[in-house]
This record gives C-alpha cells, structure tokens and sequence, in this order.
C-alpha cells in the first residue's frame, strides 16, 4: 500500500494548494459552503442556483440600496466589512459525496456554513455533518418535510415544506369549493425519490383529513423513458384535479404524453418542481394553459414590492432567466444566512446558530410573500406562507392566497 | 412505443449482436442525435422529419470514427477483450456526457412545436400519437431493409463472415477493418434516425440516454444476439411487458415486468428468442 | 514449478503483511479528515473490487449487478438495527448471509447463460432489487433509512467524528477479501478455475463439481461485498435504494479490478489505490464548475487505461515471462 501513501501525500499537498491563503486570514472574509448538483441529470439546477448566490452575493458584498437585511453598505458591518466568499461543491446527486464534499468544506475549506443541496436524500447526509462539526446547515430548497422533523440542532429551512404546500393547495380547493365549484376527485401523480414519495403522502393524507377523495395515486420511476401507460390510467380515472409532483424531465414528458392521449384534466394543481420551471414552459407552455402550481415567490410582488423586479433583472442578467421558486428560495437563503453570520459578529459554528434561532425578519424585507422569517425549534419557519400560481398568457399569476392574489383563479383551465 | 424501443435497439443490435463487440455508449449515440436534431431545429429551422437523415447521415460518420479511433483498438486486445469493450465504452459515455453538458450546458431542452409533436390520430376511440406512429413506421421500415442489407448484399455477409473469421476474410481480400467501421456506422445512423424522431417529443439534456440504454440492452438480449428479427420481436414485446405491467404492478415497477420476461426467456433459452450467438 | 508456485505465494503473502503495517500506521501521520476520507473509500473499494474479482476476475463469471448484494447488505444491517434493535455487527453477518443465499440461488439458473447474456442478465436482477426497495414502504422506500446518531459507540459501531474505527474496519475488510483471494487462489476450486478459463471444454469433463465451485465463489463474493455494504450504510449513516444499490455501484466495484488487472491478486487494490483518490480530486478541482469537466477526465482516463493496458496496470510490473496469477 505504498502507493496508497504517496497519494495521500499528493493528495494532501493538492487539496491544502486548493484552499487560498485568504481563507485562513480570521474574518476578513467569510467563507460559506454551496453543495448543489454541478453534474450528472439535474445540474441545470445547480447551474441556477450558482447563479442565485452569486446574486445574492453582490447585494451583499456591494453597495445596494435594497430594503433587504445586508443590501446597504458593503460586506458586513457586524465583522468589520468582511465580504462573503462562495465555494461551490459538487455532490453529484449522491449522499455519500453530498457528505464528502460537506466534510471537506468545512474542514479544509474552513466554511462557517453551508447552503443547499436540491435534492433531499442530500441534504439528510449533509446536515449530519453539519450537526456533528456543529456548523450551521441552511436547507434552501428542500421540501421534504422529514429533515426538519429529525430534530438536528443546526438545520434551518426559511422556505415551506410539502406538508404547507399541500396545505396550501387543499385550503384553495376548499375556498373553491365555496364558490360553487365541483372539486371532489383528486388524481395524485408523484415521482419516487424523496420528493415524490413525500410530497404524494402528504396530500393524501390531508385528501383524506378534509374529505376528498383520490381516484388514482400514481407513483411512477422517475427519468421513465414513456409514461403512456400512466397517464392512460389518469384518463380513465379522470378526476376533476390532477396533482403532478414532478420533476422537470418527467414534467415535460407528461404534458406531452397527455397531449398525444388527448387527456384534459379541468384542472392540474402541480407541486412545484418541474412546474416552475423555465425549461418546462419552454418546452410546453402552450398546452398548460391555467396550470397552478404552488411556489414560495411570485413575480407579481413587484407591483408591491418594487426591488423584487430589480434584484430579479440582476439575476436575469446572469442567468438569462427569471426567478423561479428554486432560485428566489436560494437567492432568500444567503441573504437570511449573512444577516445571522452578521449579527453573529463571529464566525464560530455555534455563535451563527443562536444567531441564526433569533432571526426575525418581517416579511416585507424579502423579495418573497412570506409573512416572516423566523424559525421554530426544529428550525422550521413556519410564517413562509406558500402561494399558488397560475399560468396565464405566458407568466405566473398570484391566485392564492387572497391577501397576496392579484386575479381570480380561472377554472376550468383552458 | 415498443417499436420506438425496437428501433433504437436495432443500431444496438447491429453493433452489439452481429459485431458481437459490446457498447456502452450506445445511450449516448442517442443523445447526440437528439442534440444535433434540436440544434438543427432552433437554428435552421428544420423539422427533426427533415432533419432525419441528415442526423443519420452525421451520425454514421460519427459511428465510424468512434470505430476508427477507439473501438478498433479496444477489440485488439489480446486479453480482456470483453471487459475492455466494455469500460472502453464506458468510458467514451462519461467523456460524452461531459463534453455535452461542457458545450451543450446542462439545460432541458425541447423542441416545441414540430409537425409531429403533441398530434394525435384517434381511430375508434384508440389514440395513436403521430410521433409514436410514425417512430413504428420508421422503425418497420429500418429492420426490413436492414434484414435484405445483412442477408441479401455481399456486404452483408461480409460483415457476418468477419465476425466469425477475421483470419479467413482477410483472406479472400475483404478489409476487417472498413466493414466493422461501416458497420459502426450504419449501427450509429439508426441510433440517429430514432433520435431525430424521438426529439419531436421528448426532452433533451446531456443524461438523457441512460434512461434507454439498459432498456436497449435487454431488447437486443431478448430477441437473441445476432439476429436482427430477434431485435424487432424483443421491441415490440418490451412495449407490450411494459403496458401489461403498468396495469397489475404500481407504474413505477413496470420495468421489473421488462426484466422479469428477460430473465424468464434466457432461462428457458440461452440464447434469447431468435439468437444464433 | 511447485516450488516457484508455493515461493511466488510465500512473497505475496509477506508483501501483503507489510503493506497493511503500513498502511495501519498511515492515521498517525494523516491527521486530515478529507484525506482520511479518501483513504478509507479507497480501501472499501479496494475490499469490493477484490470480491468482485473472485467471482468475474478469478471464476469469469463477469457481473455487473453486486450493487445488489451491496444494497442486500447495507438494508439487511439498517433494517434489523432500526426496526428491531439488533446491533449492526449482528446485522452484517445477517446482511452476509442472506446476500450468500441470494446469490447461491440466482447463480443456479445464471450460470447456465454465456457471455453477454449473463453480464446483462446481472444487471438486471440488480435494476429490479433496486426497484423493490424503491417501493418497499417498509423499508423507507424512496426516502431510505437514517441511521440514528447517539454518540461514538464501539457496540453500535458509529462515530462522531473520528474516522479512525471507519478506517480500521475497511482496512480490515481489504485485508479479509485479499486474503480469501490469495487462500483460493491455491486451493482445488483455484485450480478448476483456471482450467475452465483457459479450455472451457475442460469443464465438462470437471462437470458439476466446476458448478458447485462456481456457486461457492459467488457466495463468498457476495458475502463480502454484502458486509462492505453493511460497512458503508454505518458510515455514511444514510441509505437509500439509489445511494446503494445504483448501477454506479455495480460499475465502481469492478472498475478498480480492471484498471488494476483483472483476475490477479494485486490488481484490485492497485486499481482501487489509484482510481478512488483520483475521482475525488478531479471533483474537488473541477466539480464545482458545473461543466462536467470532472466527467471528462475521468471518462478520458479510463478509456485510456483499458486501451493501453488491457491486462491492467499491474501488468507494467510483471516481467515478460508471465509470472503471478494471469497464468
């Protein structure tokens, strides 16, 4: 195993060349960890989501004269001016690595926090980590409402989980209801990683609490080469609400497979994923017509909220895209994160975390609908009010809640 | 669909069955041929119909020069010979897959409205997806020329004649290497006539191959190595498993249907339905 | 010829011995996690592949579908741990032997199947394990198993942070399928195996005892690849079906042992020596970049490795008189 040596040796010597002399400076610079998927079959998310921070990054570091915590001054005041700086890592959709690259962000790279990951199954083995070295892990862009309930002491999420979302989706189908709609056979269609399975149990269960009843529930395997069978199955069960929980591949390829079997739900009430995608309304935008679909971040607040659309055109100036609910979420949580590290004063694990818990920002200081940001002690912010959208002439309308809804909901959908 | 599954798996077949040389980039080939049908579409306008053969036509060059300069060697080997086929392959995958998302980005992409996309024909209450139907068509067509082109031209045999014997071939003057690498190619043109039908209505991203590649893998195995009617029947018994299995069995486990009837037929028999090899 | 045989064995032994001193000395000057990390993937994987290599390598039964018996492992562990409070030494064995069982069982119809038919046949039955777990709501399906963390505990074999015990048991793991492989490599069924690969019309006159052998081999190989598994879901204390019983994993196991040399006793642990430091760095440099930079060069280099050196790299060292386990 000599061999086994000197690559070690290499190894240690390339890693320790990796890391620059300014990370080892104290405070002057604040390092943060970004694990996102950068290859493999959802690296457009990471993609995205690199570009999400590195906004979020220049309305921090920069001089900006947002009413977000950070936006004003440059870098942060509470450690002297220090600006942030971002180190990306690949986790390849993998746990394993997920809990690899963690290790070595905050071991080598010297992180105080780290931001992530997309996928659940990730983010479940990156938070360990965090608990264990006792580094902050802010959840950005999970849904699964299982990682907050595990009770780990330095896991937050700002942004809802599935359980708000379904939540969300069934308080609207009541409201509907009210109205004189007929809303009363739910088809769930979900996909069967974590995200899928999580969010389809949730519905039902709550399909079941308030009384409606679900004609079909589909798991399908996600990246299916065809889901002809599956959708004939949703035709014949023809419910009056279709409930997708896809991803954007399996997204696409639904709409189109529906379109080819002539199926025509009244109305299609997505989980967000695939359905806030870009790609996706690229792809098949004129056969969604009035598809809603839940989100945490609506364009539309702009109208309200006048720098939503300006921190959206510096985004858009990188990316080439809107926000989505992905990248507004991300975009959200290193702004949440910074303003913790900078009330900190300290960019000791333990300091960011109280800091961290303390956290309360009104709701009119993020570019999201959200009432507030404040975390309980599962570090679940349960004040980020989900909205639901609807597609309408090509963008997103905010049709729930009423507070925040600036149409009625068109239903039947075209 | 199971004559679409039949028609990416014949290219397999032809590499995979006839040349008896393993490839595990097949997935790849696909994705290629999708990328170049979409770029084909989003700059000139074409429809991935027209565009058809002319992806087929790029994808034989690119087929035969993937032979020329790699898999030629990889069946060299003196020892291995499988499992060099088989990571050498592997390999070129990766490498694919990294170059495609290195220039291509890692982006969805769709084409969004072709002449076949999202149109149906609905005869007595069956609907028959223009896409899929013209994919079946397509597909029937390939495997009955492919059928008189391995069994009624010289080259055709030839190609079998070297499989069994390079020695001998060589012999009577036929270069081992040109009909392996045409072979290549024609197997690499049927991967990119499936993929330019194929981006008429799914997406596109640089993954997008592994999802058919092991389906391919099991059609070629089903229907026996080296027989491209075994190719045909194993698509189209595929497609039947798979929508019989989404009825009984939860949709996500439609595939288990597809493997279960593989594993079934090779125990009855060894050599898959209709194989020679 | 016997005696240059039994010489040959007697060195591979004592080179093994002093390697592993080595290598069991190496956490005293490797202080740094991440590379500690590296160190002990490196060896699990070495572990693996040596496995692997005694049922494809050694038997020539080439299989692509152990991430099923890694998987099989890896459950067997979590499930008995977390549903029924058996500790995950316990729950290795267990894992071990179901995974012995399960391959005896397949290997009955499958090693009737010949060359590609097998290989695809493998990967196969591996896609269908991974199909059921995804949809075992028992068993966590889609949302796999977290491993509750207590604290560092010898008994139920989890550490907060020191990865020391980690690298102890892989090393140990390494060590084990090595010297199965060296023990095999001398006794009756060695033999056959040798002799069915160079004249397979030889093992019709060997007949059943051939097969039996053949069953043997694939329920060692199982067994230890099943307590890697066991090893990896207490180390990475996550599973889930795609984490373990994916593909990749099929793949990463056998991919140390060709690049290595395949069917040899070093080749293994040399390939998994050189490929395993190296997927971490070029992600570590490249991976960030969303690019798939990374992709590229580990497909580049593996590509260039099997048309370079189609025995393995372990053949740079062997002499032109064909010495060692390639005979």
């Amino acid at each position: 195993m000599t061999i086994t040596r000197r690559d070690v040796l290499l190894g240690a010597t390339a890693t320790a060349a990796l890391v620059p002399l300014a990370a080892r400076a104290q405070t002057s610079e604040v390092v943060i960890g970004v694990i996102y998927p950068f290859s493999g079959g959802s690296a457009q998310q990471g993609v995205d989501a690199q570009k999400a921070y590195e906004t979020a990054l220049e309305v921090i570091n920069k001089n900006t004269d947002f009413d977000l915590p950070l936006a004003k001054g440059e870098g942060l005041p509470g450690l002297g001016g220090a600006k942030i700086r971002l180190v990306f890592a690949d986790h390849q959709a993998d746990p394993q690595k997920g809990r690899a690259e963690a290790e070595r962000l905050i071991t080598q790279e010297k992180v105080c926090a780290i931001i992530g990951t997309y996928q659940s199954a990730v983010a479940v083995t990156v938070s360990q980590i965090c608990e264990r070295y006792q580094v902050p892990f802010v959840s950005a862009d999970n849904s699964s409402p299982s990682l907050h309930r595990r009770g780990l002491k330095y896991y937050f999420r700002a942004a809802p989980h599935d359980e708000m979302y379904s939540a969300a989706m069934f308080d609207f189908f009541d409201a509907m209801k009210k109205k004189g709609t007929k809303i009363e056979t739910l088809s769930l269609f979900h996909e069967d990683t974590i995200f899928g399975t999580d969010s389809g149990n949730a519905q039902a269960k709550i399909a079941g609490e308030r009384g409606y009843k679900i004609v079909t529930d589909i798991k399908y395997r996600a990246n299916s080469p065809s889901l002809s069978a599956e959708v004939q199955q949703l035709k014949s069960a023809n419910a009056d609400v279709l409930m997708p929980s896809s991803y954007t591949t399996d997204g696409i390829l639904l709409v189109k497979t529906m379109a080819e079997l002539g199926y025509k739900p009244n109305a299609i009430v997505a989980q967000d994923a695939g359905f806030s995608e870009k790609a996706l309304y690229d792809a098949v935008g004129d056969k969604l017509e009035g598809v809603i679909s839940r989100g945490t971040f609506s364009l539309d607040l702009a109208q309200k909220r006048p720098m939503v659309g300006k921190i959206n055109d510096m985004f858009k100036a990188r990316s080439g895209k809107d926000f989505n609910d992905l990248t507004s979420r991300q975009f959200m949580g290193l702004i949440i994160l910074a303003d913790a590290i900078n009330r900190a004063k300290s960019i000791d694990g333990e300091k960011i975390r109280d800091a961290l818990a303390a956290t309360d920002i009104p709701g009119e200081r993020t570019i999201m609908p959200w009432k507030r940001v404040k975390f309980d002690e599962m570090g679940q912010n349960n004040d980020a009010d989900p909205v639901l959208l609807q597609y309408v002439g090509g963008k997103f309308v905010t049709i729930f809640p009423p507070q925040a809804a600036i149409a009625e909901a068109i239903w039947p959908m075209k | 669909m199971g004559l679409l599954y039949g028609l990416i798996a014949v290219g397999l077949a032809l590499i995979f069955g006839l040349m008896d040389v393993t490839n595990f980039a097949h997935g790849e080939f696909l994705m290629i041929a999708m990328y170049l049908s979409f770029f084909l579409f989003a700059f000139f306008a074409i429809d991935p119909l027209l565009s058809a053969p002319l992806v087929a036509a790029a994808l034989f060059i690119f087929g035969a020069v993937v032979y020329l300069l790699i898999v030629r060697f990889a069946m060299r080997a003196k020892a291995n010979a499988g499992m060099v086929q088989i990571f050498t392959t592997f390999g070129l995958a990766i490498v694919m897959r990294g170059l495609a998302q290195f220039f291509f980005t890692p982006d969805y992409r769709s084409i969004p409205h072709s002449w076949l996309g999202g149109k149906t024909i609905s005869i007595a209450g069956i609907f028959l997806p223009e896409p899929q139907l013209v994919g079946a068509l397509v597909s029937i067509l390939a495997f009955v020329g492919l059928y008189f082109f391995i069994h009624r031209t010289d080259f055709g045999r030839a190609l079998e004649a070297t499989r069994e014997d390079p020695g001998a071939v060589a012999l009577v003057g036929i270069d081992k290497n040109r009909v392996f690498a045409f072979g290549w190619g024609l197997g690499a043109a049927l991967v990119g006539l499936a993929g330019a039908i194929m981006a008429s209505f799914f997406y596109i991203y640089p993954d997008v191959g592994a999802s058919f590649a092991l389906i391919a893998y099991v059609t070629v195995a089903l229907g026996g190595f080296g027989s491209v009617f075994g190719a045909f029947a194993g698509g189209i018994i595929v497609g039947l498993v798979e929508a019989t299995t989404a009825l009984v069995l939860p949709p996500s486990l439609k595939s288990v249907g597809i493997y279960a009837v593989y594993l079934l037929v090779v125990f009855i028999r060894p050599r898959g339905l209709f194989g020679s090899i | 010829m016997d005696k240059e045989f039994a010489a040959r064995r007697r060195r591979d032994l004592i080179i093994a011995a002093v390697l592993a001193g080595i290598a069991a000395l190496t956490p005293l000057f490797v202080k740094d996690v991440v590379v500690q990390n590296i160190l002990i993937l490196t060896l699990m994987y070495a572990g693996l592949s040596q496995s692997w290599n005694i049922l494809s390598g050694y038997c020539g039964q080439i299989s692509l579908g152990h991430a099923l018996y890694f998987g099989l492992g890896a459950y067997t562990t979590e499930l008995l741990f977390t549903k029924f409070g058996v500790l995950p030494w316990f729950g290795m064995l267990a894992g071990g032997v179901v995974s012995a069982l399960i391959a005896m069982g397949l290997g009955y119809p499958f090693f009737r199947l010949r060359g590609h038919y097998f290989v695809i046949a493998t990967i196969v039955i591996a896609e269908i394990g991974l199909l059921l777990f995804h949809n075992w709501d028992w068993a966590g399906a889609a949302m796999g198993i977290t491993i509750p963390i207590r604290g560092d505990s010898w008994l139920k074999f989890q550490f907060l942070r020191t990865k020391l015990p980690y690298f102890y048991f892989a090393l140990a793991l390494c060590c084990l399928a090595w010297f199965v492989t060296w023990w095999l490599e001398d006794s009756k069924w060695g033999f056959w195996w040798r002799a069915v690969k160079d004249n397979p019309d030889a093992a019709e006159s060997l007949g059943v005892d051939v097969f039996n052998s053949k069953m043997g081999a694939a329920a060692v190989s199982a067994f230890l690849v099943a307590v890697g598994g066991s090893f990896y879901a207490q180390f990475v204390s996550y599973i889930d079906p795609e984490s373990v019983m994916g593909f990749q994993f099929s793949l990463l196991m056998a991919l140390p042992a060709v690049l290595g040399g395949i069917g040899t006793l070093w080749g293994p642990v040399l390939g998994a020596a050189i490929l395993i430091p190296l997927t971490e760095l070029t992600r570590f440099k490249f991976g960030g970049s969303g690019r798939g930079v990374d992709l590229i060069v580990y497909g580049t280099l593996i590509v260039l490795i099997s048309l370079a050196l189609p025995r393995g790299l372990l053949s740079l060292f062997s002499r032109p008189k064909k010495t060692g386990a390639a005979r």
